[in-house]
C-alpha cells in the first residue's frame, strides 16, 4: 500500500462511546498524530461511504468525534460498539489556532452540534485558563434534551463563564436552563476593550449570521471574529470540488475562517 | 527535431510505441451519438493513425484518460482495504492546444491544490502528449481570447499533410525510432489558429457581487441541469465518491470516484437533506465564475481554455461564451444598484 | 360518356361526385420528396385540374377537377413524378399501375426528429419497392419511435422504430437522468442499483429516451436496427381497432418477408364476394384464426435471435 495515497483510510478503534442524546454520540477513537481543534476526519465506512466529522476533543492517543445520526454513513457508525474498529482519513482542514485567542477576551458562541468543532478550544482554555484574559461560552441548544457535553459543561463552569441556553424547555422543567436564542445574551456581554476582544462563532447558518451580527452591533471588529463553515466537505483534500466557495476550498483553507473572508461567501 | 512520415512509417512508430504505451486519440464512434445514425468523437485506444479523427473537435475531452469517468480507488472487505491497480502501460494522448493547456489545470488541482492525488499522478507521470495542430478554429472555439491557441509544452506534435504526416518531436527517447521510420527530417512547426469567430470579453472588476445580478435568472428556466457542459469540459475536475458492494457477497465491495457536475441535482446535497444552489441560474453562476473568475483568483490564470465544447453540446443552446459576454453589463447593473 | 371505372380506379384516379370529373392521386412513399415535384404537381392542377391540391391523409396529393378525357395527358405529366419517386410501374407513361395497396406512410423519421430510431422514409421506400404495384387492400405505416406520431397502430402493418440501449457502466456517473426520463416519459424500465442502472429488458420498449438523456454517452444505441411490428389495426365501419404487437425486436428483412407472405395469405383466403375486391386483412384473420395467419406469415422467415413473437393475439376495438 502506498503511503502517498491519501484516499486509503486507516483503522481506528472505538475506545469509548458517550451518549449525549438519542442521535448524538461522541466516539472516542484511537489516533496518534498531530491534530488541531476544528480540524475534521473523514469517517470512512466501506459500503456506506464517508462523512466529514470535526474533532470535538483531543487527548494523548485519542480523538473525539461527535456524530449526529443524520444519514447513511452516520447511521452505520451508530451500529458500532466499543472495541470495534472503523476506518478514518485525516485530519484535514486548518482548524483553530489557539494562539490567536491567547491573552485576549474571548467569547465563543456555539449552537447545537456547532459546539463540537470548537470544543477543543474550550477544553484548552478551560484547562489553561491563565492563557486567556477571560472567556465566555454561549452555547445554545433547541431543548434540554438536545444538550451535548453535559459533563464537560460542569467541568468548564469552574474556569470559564458559561451561558447555557435552550430555545425552549419543551416540557422539561427540571434543569436550570436559560431560555432564549444565543443572540439574546450578546448585548449583555462586558468587555474591557471590545476592539481587542475576539470571538468564535460556530453553528447552523442562520444562527451564525445573527450571532455575528450581534457581535458587530456591540462593537466587535470583523477581523476579530472567526467562524467555522461546516460545508459539504467530501474528499477533504482539495480535489473533488464539492466544498468550493468562490476561490476557497473549505476543506483546505477552512473550515475556520476569519469573518472578513467568511462574510463574502456566497454558496 | 521535425520528421515527415508516410502512413506506413507513422504506423510503425505507433506499433513500437504500443509496447510501452496505450495510445489514446479522438476517434469517430460510428452511431455513437445520442441521436440515431449520428456519430460521436470520443477518446479511445487506437492502434493506427487512420483511427484518429483529425478534422472534427472531439465531443468529450482527453480528460477521461487522466481522470477516468469512473475510477476504482480500492477494494474493501469489512476490515481490509486493497488499493486498485494502476495501468501497467503509460499513456500517449493526442490532443489539441486548448486541451494541452487544460492539462495544466488538471495538474493544478490534482498535483498541487492540497495533497497530491495518488491516482491521477500514477497515470499522469507516465503520460506523453502529442499535439494535434489546428489549421483553423472550429465552431464555438475561443482559444485565442483565452491565450490557449498555442503551446510549446508537448512531447511531440502530429498533423496530416496532403500525402502523409509531419511531426515535431521533443522527446529525446523517441528520436531514433522516428528517424528510422521517417521519410525525411525537416523543421516542423505545429499549426495553430490566430483567429476565432467567437470572441469573449472577460471584464476587469469582476467580483462575487456579480452573483446578485439578474443576468443569471434567465438560466433558471433555460438550463435543464443535465451537466453535459461539465462532463465535456476538459477542465472540470469534480468527482463524487461511491461505495458499492458486490451483491453476491455484501461484505466485499469497492470505493470509486465518478465525475460530478455542479449543474446536476445532488452536487450540493449535505447529510440531513439540505442543499445549496437549487436554482439552475445560480448553478450557472457558480460554474461560469469558476471558469473565468475565482479559479484565477486562486491560481493566477483562467480555468477556461476556450475549447467551446460546452457550447457544442448544450441541448438547450446555452452559450457559455455568450454568457461571459453579458458580464460587463451585469457589473454595471450590480454597481448601479448599490 | 363511356369510362371504365374499374380501370381508372386501378390507375389511381377517382370516381367523384361530380359527373365527368375525376381526381388524380399521387403517392409519396415515406412522405418525403424533393421540393421540385411540388411545381410539377402544381402544373397538373393548374393545367388539367381546378387549380387546387388536396393533401391526403396518407401522405399523397389529390388533384381534383380533372376531366376524364384528360387522364392520359395527366398520366404523361405524372411520369417524371412516378419515376422520380422510384415507383414500380408496368407501362411507362401510363400512370400508376395499381391503387389497391395504399401509400406507405412514414413520420419524418431520423432525418429530422431526435426521437426517431431510423430513417423511416428509406425503409418505407424499400417496402414500396417490394410490394408495388398491388391491387390488394394493404395499409402500411412506419413511425420512428414508440411515440407513434404516424399512428401506425391504425394500419394493417405498423412498424415502430426501436433502439436497443447499450450501457457502458464505466461511463455512468449515476446522475439519474435516464431513470428519471424513463419513468416520466416512458415505461419506468430503469432503476438505480448500487449506483448503476439496471434495465428491465422485458419492460423496455426501446424508445431511446435513456440514450437521449444521458450526458456522458454511457447509454448508446445498438447499431442493429430493430422494430416493433404491429398488425391489423384498422379504421372502418364494423370494428375499428388498434393493431396489436406481433413481433418485438424484429429486423427489416423479416418484416418485408412477412408482408409479402401476407399477400399470399390474403390471395388464398380473401372473401371472393368482397365489394371491389377489398377486404381489411383483419377480417380475414378473424375468419381463418390467428394461427393460420401466423403459419403463412412466418413461412421461410429467419427471425433474428432478438425477436419476440407475441402469440396468441386478441384484438379489441369498438364493435358495431
Amino acid at each position: 500500500m502506498n503511503s502517498n495515497n491519501e484516499y486509503i483510510p486507516f483503522m481506528s478503534e472505538i475506545k469509548e462511546i458517550i451518549k449525549h442524546t438519542e442521535i448524538e454520540y461522541t466516539f472516542r477513537m484511537t489516533y496518534d498524530g498531530e491534530v488541531k481543534p476544528g480540524q475534521f476526519f473523514e469517517v470512512s465506512i466501506p459500503k456506506f461511504g464517508e462523512a466529514p466529522i470535526s474533532v470535538s476533543g483531543i487527548q494523548e492517543g485519542l480523538i473525539d468525534l461527535t456524530i449526529r445520526k443524520v444519514g447513511k454513513v452516520t447511521n452505520e457508525i451508530f451500529e458500532h460498539y466499543v472495541g470495534d474498529k472503523i476506518f478514518l482519513r485525516g485530519p484535514y482542514g486548518n482548524g483553530f489556532d489557539v494562539d490567536i485567542y491567547k491573552n485576549k477576551e474571548l467569547v465563543v458562541i456555539a449552537g447545537g452540534t456547532g459546539v463540537s468543532p470548537v470544543k477543543g478550544v474550550i477544553d484548552y482554555f478551560s484547562n489553561n485558563s491563565k492563557e486567556v484574559k477571560n472567556m465566555t461560552l454561549i452555547a445554545g441548544f433547541k431543548t434540554p434534551k438536545d444538550i451535548l457535553f453535559r459533563e464537560d459543561f460542569k467541568k468548564w463552569e469552574e474556569n470559564i463563564n458559561i451561558i447555557l441556553t435552550v430555545d425552549s424547555l419543551d416540557g422539561d422543567e427540571e434543569g436550570t436552563y436559560s431560555v432564549g436564542l444565543v443572540t439574546k445574551y450578546i448585548p449583555d456581554l462586558k468587555f474591557e476593550n471590545i476592539k481587542e476582544a475576539v470571538a468564535i462563532v460556530v453553528g447552523p447558518p442562520a444562527m451564525m449570521k445573527f450571532a455575528t451580527q450581534g457581535l458587530l452591533d456591540i462593537g466587535f471588529l470583523e477581523e476579530n471574529i472567526w467562524v467555522s463553515h461546516e460545508r459539504k466537505m467530501c474528499c477533504g483534500i482539495g480535489k473533488c470540488g464539492h466544498c468550493k466557495i468562490d476561490d476557497v476550498y473549505v476543506c483546505l483553507d477552512g473550515p475556520v475562517f476569519n469573518y472578513v473572508k467568511g462574510k463574502t461567501f456566497i454558496d | 527535431m521535425g520528421f515527415s512520415f508516410s502512413k506506413e512509417g507513422i504506423n510503425n512508430v505507433f506499433k513500437e510505441w504500443s509496447k510501452d504505451y496505450i495510445i489514446y486519440a479522438p476517434k469517430r464512434i460510428i452511431g455513437g451519438g445520442a441521436f440515431s445514425d449520428t456519430d460521436s468523437i470520443r477518446y479511445e485506444k487506437i492502434d493506427t493513425v487512420d483511427e484518429i479523427e483529425f478534422n472534427v473537435k472531439s465531443t468529450f475531452s482527453f480528460k477521461e484518460i487522466l481522470l477516468p469517468i469512473s475510477q476504482t480507488l480500492f477494494f474493501f472487505t469489512e476490515d481490509e482495504v486493497k488499493e486498485a491497480d494502476g495501468p501497467k502501460k503509460g499513456a500517449i494522448i493526442f490532443l489539441r492546444s486548448c486541451d494541452l493547456h487544460a492539462v495544466k489545470r488538471l495538474d493544478e488541482i490534482y498535483l498541487r491544490n492540497g495533497f497530491e492525488d495518488y491516482y491521477y499522478k500514477r497515470i499522469r507521470e507516465k503520460g506523453k502528449f502529442i499535439l494535434i495542430g489546428c489549421k483553423s478554429a472550429f465552431e464555438n472555439c475561443f482559444c485565442v481570447d483565452m491565450n490557449t491557441n498555442k503551446i510549446d509544452a508537448y512531447d511531440a506534435s502530429l498533423e496530416p499533410t496532403e500525402n502523409g504526416y509531419v511531426m515535431d518531436n521533443k522527446c529525446q527517447d523517441w528520436e531514433e525510432l522516428l528517424l528510422n521510420n521517417s521519410l525525411s527530417q525537416d523543421e516542423v512547426n505545429p499549426s495553430y489558429v490566430t483567429e476565432t469567430k467567437i470572441h469573449v470579453n472577460i471584464p476587469e472588476g469582476l467580483s462575487i457581487d456579480i452573483a446578485k445580478s439578474k443576468m443569471w435568472d434567465e438560466y433558471d428556466s433555460r438550463c435543464i441541469n443535465c451537466g453535459r457542459c461539465n462532463f465535456v469540459c476538459p477542465t472540470c475536475t469534480c468527482f463524487t465518491m461511491q461505495d458499492i458492494f458486490y451483491t453476491d457477497n455484501g461484505k466485499v465491495g469497492e470505493r470509486r470516484r465518478v465525475h460530478a457536475s455542479c449543474m446536476v441535482d445532488g452536487y450540493t446535497d449535505v447529510a440531513g437533506g439540505s442543499s445549496y444552489r437549487k436554482n439552475n441560474g445560480q448553478r450557472m453562476r457558480f460554474k461560469v465564475l469558476h471558469k473565468i473568475y475565482d479559479y484565477k483568483k486562486r491560481f493566477g490564470y483562467h480555468m477556461c481554455v476556450g475549447c467551446g465544447r460546452c457550447d457544442d453540446i448544450c441541448p438547450e443552446y446555452i452559450s457559455f461564451s455568450n454568457c461571459i459576454n453579458k458580464l460587463e453589463d451585469a457589473i454595471k447593473e450590480v454597481n448601479g444598484n448599490e | 360518356m363511356d369510362v371504365n371505372t374499374k380501370v381508372l380506379k386501378k390507375n389511381a384516379f377517382r370516381v367523384t361526385k361530380q359527373r365527368g370529373i375525376t381526381a388524380s392521386r399521387i403517392r409519396v412513399p415515406g412522405g418525403h420528396l424533393e421540393a421540385k415535384y411540388l411545381s410539377m404537381i402544381q402544373k397538373i392542377a393548374d393545367t388539367y385540374g381546378n387549380g387546387t391540391v388536396h393533401i391526403t391523409s396518407r401522405q399523397g396529393f389529390e388533384i381534383p377537377g380533372i376531366k376524364y378525357e384528360d387522364m392520359p395527358k395527366v398520366n404523361e405529366l405524372l411520369q417524371p413524378i412516378i419515376e422520380g419517386l422510384d415507383i414500380n410501374q408496368e407501362v411507362p407513361g401510363q400512370g400508376y399501375s395499381a391503387a389497391g395497396t395504399r401509400n406507405v406512410v412514414a413520420c419524418i423519421g431520423n432525418k429530422v426528429c431526435p426521437y426517431a430510431c431510423y430513417d423511416t422514409t428509406k425503409f418505407a421506400k424499400r417496402i414500396e419497392k417490394a410490394i408495388f404495384p398491388n391491387d390488394l387492400h394493404f395499409k402500411i405505416a412506419l413511425t420512428g419511435c414508440p411515440n407513434d406520431c404516424a399512428k401506425v397502430r391504425m394500419h394493417d402493418f405498423g412498424i415502430m422504430g426501436m433502439t436497443e440501449p447499450r450501457y457502458d457502466r464505466d461511463r455512468c456517473v449515476s446522475c439519474g437522468a435516464c431513470v428519471k426520463k424513463c419513468k416520466k416519459k416512458s415505461v419506468a424500465a430503469l432503476k438505480a442499483v448500487n449506483y448503476r442502472v439496471q434495465r428491465n429488458e422485458e419492460k423496455c420498449i426501446g424508445c431511446g429516451e435513456c440514450v437521449l438523456a444521458c450526458p456522458t454517452a454511457a447509454w448508446t444505441r445498438k447499431q442493429e436496427k430493430l422494430y416493433r411490428l404491429t398488425i391489423f389495426g384498422r379504421t372502418g365501419k364494423k370494428n375499428p381497432r388498434m393493431g396489436e404487437d406481433f413481433i418485438k425486436w424484429v429486423d427489416e428483412d423479416s418484416i418485408i418477408k412477412i408482408i409479402l407472405n401476407t399477400y399470399d395469405y390474403v390471395k388464398k383466403y380473401i372473401d371472393p364476394e368482397a365489394p371491389g375486391g377489398k377486404e381489411h386483412i383483419g377480417y380475414i384473420v378473424d375468419r381463418t384464426g390467428f394461427e393460420e395467419f401466423k403459419k403463412w406469415a412466418l413461412k421461410d422467415v429467419n427471425l433474428p435471435s432478438t425477436a419476440e413473437i407475441c402469440t396468441p393475439i386478441y384484438w379489441k376495438g369498438i364493435k358495431y
